[in-house]
C-alpha cells in the first residue's frame, strides 16, 4: 500500500527525492511544493498528525507528518525554509487542521506564516508576551521579568451587532472547572459564538523535555494530563522504543493494552459524570461519580497506582503486573458492567436529561473531516478515526473489537459513543486478560541516538507525539500533539449559537482536557 | 422509575474514614519514607534512581522530601512506603480558629494541574468522601472562600489570576497547596514557565504532598486546616 | 368676576412676543433674551393660571366680529389654568437650561432664529389657553404647530431632523382638520363657533362622529396610537430642550383638546366612548413602554416612554368618562384627577429627562446607551437629578409618577362600581395592560440608569466636567417639582379640583379624595368623628399646624368597607427618611470595631475587564425583545456569515430593523398605497405625444358628456 502511495507521488512530483523508511514516506521538499503536495496528500485521504518544528543552529526546520487513513503507513515532508527569506507558506487555505498547528509555531518558534488568517495571542498570550518571544528557539531562556509585563490585549470579536458585547467566563470559573478563558459573543440571552482561549495553563512540556534523559520525560508525558497518562505515555513509549529501535515483549504488549483499556473505561465514566452534573441531573452524576471511584480503585489495586502513573516504562513495563491480579481486575470492572448499563438505560429513558444534551453542540460529519476532530468526539459525528485501527498498533491487531460510530454528532450522539467504548474496552480488558502468557515484561534498554513518530489511541483520541534522541539517552526534541489540541480546535464549530445556560453542557459533552491541550 | 426514587435505592455509599497505617493501594498509592539500607552504596543506588531528588542518602538511610515525591513508584520495591493518607505539612501559620472550625468554604484553582489532582478534588463531593458533611463545601467566588486550594506548579499566564483570586478573599484565609506540583513544581517546575509550586505566588499555609494525593488524604488536609484534626 | 388673571395672560403674551422680537436683534444676547423673557413670561402664565385655577371664571370676552366666523372669543377657564400652569411648570425651567445649552449649536445655527421661534411658541401656548371659540383656537393650534416644527427642524442641515419635522407637521395638520371638523359638527346645531354657546341637540351618530374625529384629530398630538408615528421621529432629532417642551408641553395640548371637546362642547354621553379612550390609552402605554424598553438610544427610549405616559394619563381619561357616562361623578372625578396629575408628572419627570439626556448628549456628543456607562462618577450632580426623574417615571414612591399611576390603578379597580359585566371586563384588561407596563417601566429605566450612569464606560468617553451652571439648575427645578408633586399630593389634588369645577362640580375631587384630617369638623365633607378618631389614632392628625386639610389621599367606601383605599407619600416620605437614618445609624454602630477593605470586583481572574466585556444595553433588554417577538415582528436585513479559506469564521454579521408598530399599522400601508396609485398615474405618462392627445379628447368628451347630461 505504502509502495503504490510512493510510486503516485514519484509520478506527480518526480524531481522529490522519496523514500520509504520503515512504515513512513519521507522527503525533503521545497516550500514551494508544499501546498501542492499535501493537497494531493488530503484528497487522497491522508490526514495531519502533527507538525513538528525544530530549531538547530539557527536553521528551521519544519516536518508535517500525515497518516493514511485507508492503510497503515505516514508521510514526513520536511522542509527547511529561511525564515530571514521570507515568510514560510500556511497550510491552513489547503486545510483547516493545519490552522492551530501554525499559531502554535508561530507563538514559540517566531515563524511567521504567509497567507494565514490569524496569528498571535495563542500559546503565549499578547497580555503578557511579544510577539517576537519564541520561547522554543534554542538559547531563549525567560526569566521572572516577563510576567511583569503588562501588554495591551483585546478579544478579536467576530460578531457585528448592535449591542454585540463580549461575555467573559474564567479562566478561573465554576467550582473544580479546569482554567480556560471563554468569550461568548452575544447580545443577550443567545450566545451567537464562543470561542477558548487556552493555554493560560501552558507548562511547557516540550521546552522542559529538552535535555532530559528518555525516562524522565516519561513522567512529564504521563502528567501532560494526568486523567489519560497511559494515552499520552503510551504514544511516547513508542515513539522512544522505535526511534532507538527497541522491541518491548509480547507480554508488556498485552499488559499495556490491559491498562490503556483500563483507563479509556474510568475516563469515559468521568466524561458521563461530567455530562450528567452538567445538566444538573444531580443522583446520576453521584452515581457515575461511585462508579468512576470504583474504577480508580480497581487500577489502583491492579497497578498501584489510582491514575495508573509509573506503569509504563521505555521498552515495557516498570513492574510486572501479575496475572492474578489482572483478572481480579477484569472480574471488578465486569461487576461494575451492569450498573454501568443501568445507568446508561435511564439516562436514555430520561426525558428531561435527554432534552438537554440532544441538538446541543452539534458538529456534523463534514467538518470533523475538515477539522479533522479525533477520538469520541469525531466518532459521535460519524468519522471512524481511531488510531488502534487506521494505524494499528499492538497489541490491537489480534483482538477483536468494534469502533462504536453515531452520525447526529450531538451531545446525546456523544454519550452513545462513550457508553459504547466503555463496553468495547471491557471487551479487549477479558479478551487480552485470556491472551497472557507469561515472559519477560521490560526490553533491556538500550536507548540509540535516532528519531521517530510515536502514536496511540489515546482516551480522547489520537495521540502523535515525535521525539529526537542522542546517544545518551538524551532528549533534543520532544514533540507532544495530544488529542485535545485538535479537539479544542473544533470547540467553536460546536458552539455557533447556543443558549446560554446551556454552555455546561456543550461545555462537558466535548468532553476537552484543558491540562491536555496546554501541555 | 424516577431518578429521586433510583437515588433512594441506592442506599448509603458514604463511607467512614478509613483509619490506620495500612490502607489498600485501592485508596492510596502511599508515600516513600525514610528507610535504613544496609550499606551506603545500596542508599545511593536507591536515590539515583529518584527522577525528582525527593531521596536523599544520608550515610546507609534515605530520607525522603515528600514535597517532591511524584509517585513516580521507580524506588519501589526497596524503599519502604507508608500506607496512610494523612500526609499534610503546615508550612506556616496554623489552622483556622474560632468560627471557622464548623463550616468552611473552598475555592479550587487550577494553576496547571494535570486533571488527576482535580479529579480526586471532585471525588470529595461524590457519594464515597461525601466533604459535606464536615462542613466544608466548595464555592465558585473567592469572596465566599476561606481557604484557597492550590493545584498545579502555577504556570506563568496563571500566575496574575491566582494572585486575584488570593486577594479577592476575605481575611482570614489560609491558602492549602494540594500535590507535588503546588507543593514544590513537581516534575514541572521550577522552569521556563512554571513557578516552584504555590509558595512563589502565595503564602501557603499547608502543604500536601502526593501525584495526585489521594481523596482520603486531601480530606485530612482541609480538616486539619480548619482545625478539625491535627495533622500527623 | 376677577379680569386679572385674563390681564396677566395679556401680559405674559406680550412678553413672550417681545422676546421674540428681542431675540431676533442679537446673536450674542439671544440666549439671554430667551432665557428672560422665557422664565418672565412662563412664570406670568403660572400666577395667572393659579389665579385661572382659583377664580370664578371672568366670562368670555368677544373681541372682534368676522362676517362668516363670528366673534374671536376670550376668557379664562379653570381647565385651560390648570394646562397653563402645567406649561409654565416646565416652560420656567427649561428656559433656564437653554441660557447654556444652545452654546453646543454654535456657529452652526442661529440662535436668533431659536430663541424667536421659542418664544413664539411660548406666546401661542398661553394664548391657546384663554381662545373660547373654534377660530382663534385653530388659529393658534396652528402657530403652535408650526413654531413646534421649526424647533424640531432646527438643525436644519441635517435631513433627519427636517424629514421629522415635516412628517410632525403633516400629521399634525391631518389631526387638525380632523379636529376642525369635529368642533364645526359640534357648533353647527347652535349658530355660533363660540365655546360657551349653548349646545343644541346632537344625534348619536353626530355625537360619534364629534367623538372618533376629534379624539384622533387631538390624539395626533398626545401621541397616541396609532397615530402617533411622528413622535418617535421627532423627539430624538429636536434640539434637547426642545424635546423636554415637546414631551412636557406639546403633548399635553392633545390631552387639553380631547378633555374641552368631550366636556364643554359635546359632554360625553355613551360609555362607548370611554371604552374607545380606554382601550387607545392602555395599548399606547403597552406599545409606547415595550418600545422604549429594546430602544437602546436615550431619547428615542424617552419619546416612546411619552407614548406610555400619555397613554396612562388617557386611560384615566377613559375611566373618567366611562363613570361620567354611567352618571358616577365621584369615580370619574378620581378618574379625571388621576389623568391631570399624570399629565402634570409626565411633564416635570419627562421634561427633566430629556434635559438630563441633552446634557448628556452635548457633553459626550452620543446618547446611545451601548456606548455609555459610568457616567456617575464624571457628572455625579446630572446623574443625581436624572436618577430623581427616573425615580419618578418609574413611579417609585413617594416620587410623582407613583402617586398619579396609582390613582389610576385605584380608578380602574373602580370597575367593580360598574354594573354593565362587559365594561368590567374592558376594565380588568385595561388593568392588567397597565400593570404589565408599569412593570417594564421599571426595567426600562432600570436600564435607562443603570447602562448609562453606572458600571464602567463601553467606550473609550472623553474628559468631561458637570453641566454649566444654569443647566444644572433647570434640571435640579424640575427634580424639585418631581419630589414636591410626589410629597405633597393633597395640595395638587385640590388645585386639580378647582379646576375641574366646571365639569365635576365645585371641589368634588377634593371631597372624595382628600379627607380633613387636620380640620375634621370644617365643612364640606365632614366625617364621622368615630372614624376620625381610628385615624387620629393612626397618626392622620400629624402635621396638623400646616395648611391644608390633610396629608392622606383616602377614597371612602360605605358601611362594609369604609376605607376603599388609602396612603400618604408625605407622612411616607418622613417613615422613609426615619428608617435610612436609623439603618445608617445601626451601620456605623455595628461597623465601629470593623475594618472595611476595599479590593476590585472579582472577574473571574482576568484583568484587566475590557470595556467591550461588559453588559451592553441591548443585551439587558434582549429577554423583552424576544418575549415580545411578536409585537416587534423585526425584519432581518443581514445575517452573513463570512469565513476565510471556507472554514475560518472571520465575521457575523447580524442586523435587525423594528418597525413602529403605529407605521407598520398605519403610515407604511397609506405610504404603500400612495406609491402604487402613483404608480398606476404614472403608466399613463409615458410620453408619446398621440398618448396625450388622446386624454385630452377623452376629457373633453367627458366635460361635454356632463354639461350635456346634467
Amino acid at each position: 500500500m505504502l509502495a503504490e502511495a510512493v510510486t503516485a507521488l514519484r509520478s506527480r512530483w518526480s524531481c522529490v527525492d522519496w523514500s520509504i523508511e520503515r512504515d513512513s514516506i519521507c522527503a525533503s521538499i521545497s516550500p514551494d511544493d508544499l501546498r501542492a503536495i499535501t493537497k494531493y496528500l488530503i484528497s487522497q485521504e491522508w490526514r495531519l498528525g502533527t507538525i513538528v518544528a525544530t530549531e538547530t543552529h539557527g536553521q528551521l526546520e519544519l516536518r508535517y507528518c500525515l497518516y493514511a487513513t485507508r492503510h497503515p503507513g505516514w508521510v514526513q515532508l520536511v522542509i527547511a525554509p529561511d525564515r530571514m527569506e521570507r515568510a514560510v507558506p500556511s497550510l491552513t487555505p489547503v486545510t483547516i487542521a493545519a490552522d492551530w498547528f501554525e499559531r502554535e509555531i508561530e507563538d514559540l518558534f517566531s515563524v511567521s506564516f504567509a497567507q494565514h488568517p490569524r496569528l498571535g495571542d495563542f500559546v503565549l498570550h499578547d497580555s503578557q508576551w511579544a510577539e517576537n518571544a519564541g520561547l522554543m528557539r534554542p538559547g531563549v531562556h525567560t526569566s521572572g521579568d516577563l510576567s511583569e509585563q503588562q501588554r495591551e490585549w483585546r478579544p478579536k470579536r467576530v460578531l457585528e451587532e448592535e449591542g454585540a458585547f463580549v461575555m467573559p467566563i474564567g479562566p478561573i470559573f465554576s467550582g473544580d472547572a479546569e482554567s480556560a478563558l471563554f468569550l461568548l459573543e452575544t447580545v443577550g440571552e443567545d450566545v451567537v459564538r464562543a470561542v477558548p482561549r487556552l493555554f493560560y495553563k501552558y507548562r511547557a512540556i516540550e521546552k522542559i523535555a529538552e535535555g532530559r534523559t528518555a525516562a524522565d520525560v516519561l513522567l512529564l508525558a504521563e502528567r501532560c494530563a494526568g486523567t489519560s497518562a497511559i494515552g499520552n505515555g503510551l504514544a511516547y513509549c513508542r515513539a522512544v522504543e522505535r526511534a532507538s529501535g527497541v522491541e518491548p515483549p509480547a507480554r508488556a504488549h498485552v499488559v499495556r493494552g490491559f491498562v490503556a483499556e483500563l483507563e479509556r473505561l474510568r475516563h469515559h465514566m468521568t466524561s458521563v459524570r461530567e455530562i450528567c452534573a452538567s445538566t444538573s441531573l444531580t443522583v446520576a452524576a453521584s452515581q457515575a461519580l461511585w462508579l468512576e471511584e470504583q474504577l480508580l480503585r480497581i487500577s489502583g489495586e491492579t497497578c498501584g497506582h489510582r491514575y495508573l502513573f509509573g506503569v509504563l516504562a521505555i521498552g515495557g513495563l516498570q513492574h510486572d503486573v501479575d496475572d492474578g491480579a489482572l483478572r481480579a481486575c477484569v472480574a471488578g470492572a465486569a461487576a461494575l458492567s451492569p450498573k454501568i448499563d443501568q445507568l446508561r438505560t435511564a439516562l436514555e429513558n430520561s426525558s428531561s436529561f435527554l432534552d438537554r444534551i440532544e441538538r446541543v453542540g452539534v458538529v456534523g460529519r463534514e467538518a470533523a473531516r475538515t477539522f479533522e476532530l479525533v477520538g469520541p468526539f469525531a466518532r459521535a459525528a460519524g468519522v471512524a478515526a481511531d488510531m488502534r485501527v487506521i494505524q494499528p498498533y499492538d497489541p490491537y491487531p489480534c483482538v477483536h473489537f468494534d469502533v462504536p460510530t453515531e452520525s447526529e454528532g450531538d451531545g446525546y450522539a456523544r454519550l452513545r459513543v462513550l457508553f459504547a467504548e466503555m463496553r468495547a474496552s471491557l471487551g479487549i480488558m477479558s479478551e487480552l486478560c485470556a491472551e497472557l502468557a507469561p515472559g519477560a515484561t521490560r526490553a533491556p534498554a538500550a536507548i540509540r541516538a535516532g528519531s521517530a513518530l510515536g502514536w496511540s489511541e489515546a482516551p480522547r483520541g489520537a495521540s502523535v507525539q515525535w521525539v529526537e534522541l542522542d546517544d545518551e539517552g538524551v532528549v533534543r526534541r520532544y514533540r507532544l500533539t495530544p488529542p485535545s489540541f485538535r479537539n479544542w480546535h473544533g470547540f467553536h464549530v460546536a458552539t455557533e449559537g447556543f443558549a446560554f445556560q446551556d454552555f455546561p453542557i456543550v461545555l462537558a459533552t466535548l468532553d476537552l482536557s484543558v491540562a491536555e491541550n496546554d501541555r | 422509575m424516577s431518578w429521586f426514587i433510583r437515588g433512594l435505592r441506592a442506599g448509603v455509599l458514604t463511607e467512614n474514614l478509613p483509619e490506620g497505617q495500612n490502607l489498600p493501594a485501592s485508596l492510596t498509592p502511599g508515600l516513600p519514607r525514610r528507610t535504613d539500607f544496609a550499606t551506603e552504596q545500596e542508599a545511593l543506588e536507591i536515590t539515583s534512581l529518584c527522577p525528582t531528588g525527593a531521596l536523599r542518602a544520608e550515610e546507609r538511610a534515605v530520607h525522603v522530601t515528600s514535597e517532591r515525591c511524584v509517585e513516580c513508584m521507580r524506588c519501589k520495591p526497596e524503599q519502604d512506603w507508608r500506607r496512610d493518607a494523612d500526609w499534610a505539612r503546615f508550612a506556616d501559620g496554623g489552622p483556622l480558629e474560632g468560627a471557622f472550625t464548623r463550616s468552611i468554604h473552598v475555592r479550587i484553582v487550577d494553576a496547571g494541574d494535570c486533571g488527576s489532582c482535580l479529579s480526586e478534588l471532585a471525588q470529595l463531593n461524590g457519594p464515597s468522601y461525601n466533604l459535606h458533611r464536615f462542613g466544608i463545601f466548595i464555592t465558585p467566588t473567592p469572596r465566599q472562600a476561606d481557604v484557597l486550594l492550590v493545584v498545579g506548579p502555577v504556570t506563568r499566564q496563571m500566575l496574575d489570576p491566582l494572585k486575584l483570586a488570593y486577594e479577592a478573599m476575605p481575611a482570614p484565609k489560609r491558602v492549602l497547596a494540594v500535590g507535588a506540583c503546588a507543593a514544590s513544581g513537581g516534575v514541572f517546575g521550577p522552569s521556563v514557565m512554571c513557578a516552584a509550586g504555590a509558595a512563589d505566588a502565595v503564602p501557603v499555609d499547608l502543604v500536601l504532598p502526593g501525584c495526585p494525593p489521594p481523596p482520603l488524604a486531601i480530606v485530612h488536609a482541609l480538616r486539619a486546616l480548619c482545625g478539625q484534626e491535627r495533622p500527623a | 368676576m376677577s379680569q386679572w388673571p385674563l390681564l396677566l395672560t395679556g401680559i405674559a403674551i406680550g412678553v413672550a412676543l417681545v422676546g421674540a422680537l428681542g431675540g431676533v436683534v442679537s446673536e450674542r444676547r439671544a440666549a439671554v433674551v430667551l432665557t428672560t423673557a422665557g422664565c418672565l413670561a412662563a412664570a406670568l402664565a403660572f400666577i395667572a393660571g393659579v389665579g385661572m385655577i382659583f377664580g370664578a371664571g371672568s366670562g368670555d370676552r368677544f373681541l372682534w366680529s368676522f362676517p362668516v366666523f363670528g366673534s374671536i372669543a376670550i376668557g379664562t377657564t379653570p381647565l385651560g389654568g390648570i394646562f397653563a400652569c402645567i406649561s409654565a411648570l416646565v416652560y420656567v425651567p427649561t428656559s433656564l437650561y437653554s441660557l447654556r445649552y444652545l452654546e453646543r449649536y454654535r456657529p452652526e445655527y442661529s440662535a436668533r432664529a431659536f430663541a424667536c421661534w421659542y418664544c413664539v411658541l411660548l406666546a401661542a401656548i398661553i394664548a391657546l389657553f384663554v381662545c373660547r371659540d373654534v377660530i382663534s383656537f385653530f388659529v393658534i393650534w396652528e402657530i403652535v404647530a408650526i413654531a413646534s416644527a421649526a424647533l424640531v427642524a432646527y438643525e436644519w442641515r441635517r435631513e433627519r431632523n427636517v424629514r421629522a419635522a415635516f412628517i410632525m407637521l403633516a400629521m399634525s395638520e391631518a389631526g387638525t382638520i380632523a379636529a376642525v371638523v369635529a368642533m364645526l359638527l359640534a357648533r353647527a346645531g347652535s349658530g355660533s363657533l363660540h365655546f360657551g354657546a349653548p349646545a343644541a341637540a346632537i344625534s348619536q351618530a353626530a355625537a360619534w362622529a364629534i367623538f372618533i374625529l376629534s379624539f384622533f384629530g387631538f390624539g395626533v398630538k398626545a401621541g397616541l396610537l396609532p397615530v402617533n408615528s411622528w413622535l418617535p421621529r421627532a423627539h430624538p432629532v429636536a434640539p434637547g430642550n426642545v424635546s423636554a417642551l415637546l414631551s412636557g408641553v406639546i403633548l399635553n395640548l392633545g390631552v387639553y383638546g380631547i378633555v374641552l371637546v368631550n366636556s364643554e362642547l359635546v359632554p360625553v354621553r355613551y360609555a362607548g366612548e370611554g371604552v374607545v379612550v380606554l382601550v387607545i390609552g392602555a395599548a399606547s402605554a403597552l406599545i409606547g413602554i415595550l418600545y422604549a424598553t429594546i430602544e437602546d438610544d436615550l431619547k428615542t427610549m424617552l419619546a416612546y416612554s411619552s407614548v406610555e405616559n400619555l397613554g396612562i394619563a388617557v386611560t384615566a381619561l377613559g375611566v373618567a368618562f366611562v363613570f361620567t357616562a354611567e352618571h358616577q361623578t365621584l369615580f370619574a372625578a378620581l378618574g379625571f384627577a388621576a389623568a391631570v396629575y399624570h399629565v402634570l408628572n409626565h411633564s416635570a419627570y419627562k421634561a427633566l429627562l430629556f434635559l438630563g439626556a441633552a446634557t448628556l448628549d452635548a457633553k459626550l456628543g452620543g446618547r446611545s446607551m451601548n456606548r455609555l456607562g459610568g457616567l456617575i462618577r464624571v457628572l455625579p450632580v446630572t446623574a443625581a437629578l436624572f436618577f430623581v426623574g427616573v425615580l419618578g417615571i418609574a413611579a417609585i414612591p413617594p416620587l410623582n409618577g407613583f402617586v398619579s399611576e396609582w390613582l389610576t390603578f385605584q380608578a380602574l379597580l373602580r370597575a367593580v362600581e360598574l354594573s354593565p359585566l362587559g365594561l368590567r371586563v374592558v376594565f380588568a384588561l385595561c388593568g392588567a395592560t397597565l400593570a404589565l407596563t408599569a412593570a417594564l417601566a421599571v426595567t426600562c429605566f432600570v436600564k435607562a440608569f443603570g447602562m448609562t450612569f453606572l458600571g464602567r464606560p463601553r467606550t473609550p468617553l472623553p474628559a468631561v466636567d458637570e453641566a454649566a451652571r444654569a443647566m444644572k439648575f433647570g434640571m435640579a427645578l424640575l427634580a424639585l417639582e418631581c419630589i414636591l408633586l410626589g410629597v405633597l399630593p393633597t395640595y395638587v389634588l385640590p388645585a386639580i379640583s378647582h379646576g375641574a369645577a366646571d365639569l365635576l362640580g365645585p371641589d368634588t375631587i377634593t371631597a372624595a379624595l382628600v379627607p380633613p384630617f387636620f380640620k375634621p369638623t370644617a365643612a364640606p365633607n365632614p366625617l364621622p368623628s368615630d372614624f376620625v378618631a381610628t385615624f387620629h389614632a393612626l397618626g392622620a392628625q400629624i402635621g396638623r399646624g400646616a395648611p391644608g386639610r390633610g396629608w392622606v389621599v383616602m377614597l371612602r367606601g360605605g358601611s362594609a368597607n369604609p376605607v376603599v383605599f388609602a396612603m400618604s407619600t408625605t407622612y411616607l416620605l418622613f417613615i422613609i427618611a426615619l428608617l435610612l437614618a436609623i439603618a445608617y445609624a445601626v451601620v456605623r454602630l455595628a461597623s465601629r470595631t470593623r475594618r472595611t477593605s476595599r479590593s476590585p470586583a472579582w472577574s473571574g481572574g482576568l484583568s484587566p475587564v475590557l470595556p467591550e466585556m461588559t453588559y451592553t444595553a441591548t443585551g439587558f433588554s434582549n429577554p423583552v425583545r424576544v418575549i415580545f417577538d411578536a409585537v416587534f415582528n423585526p425584519t432581518e436585513v443581514e445575517n452573513e456569515r463570512d469565513t476565510i479559506y471556507q472554514h475560518f469564521r472571520s465575521a457575523i454579521r447580524r442586523k435587525r430593523e423594528d418597525v413602529f408598530w403605529s407605521d407598520r399599522i398605519l403610515s407604511v400601508p397609506i405610504e404603500r398605497a400612495t406609491l402604487r396609485m402613483a404608480a398606476l398615474l404614472a403608466r399613463m405618462h409615458h410620453g408619446r405625444l398621440p398618448a396625450y392627445v388622446g386624454y385630452a379628447l377623452g376629457t373633453l368628451l367627458l366635460v361635454l358628456a356632463i354639461v350635456t347630461f346634467a
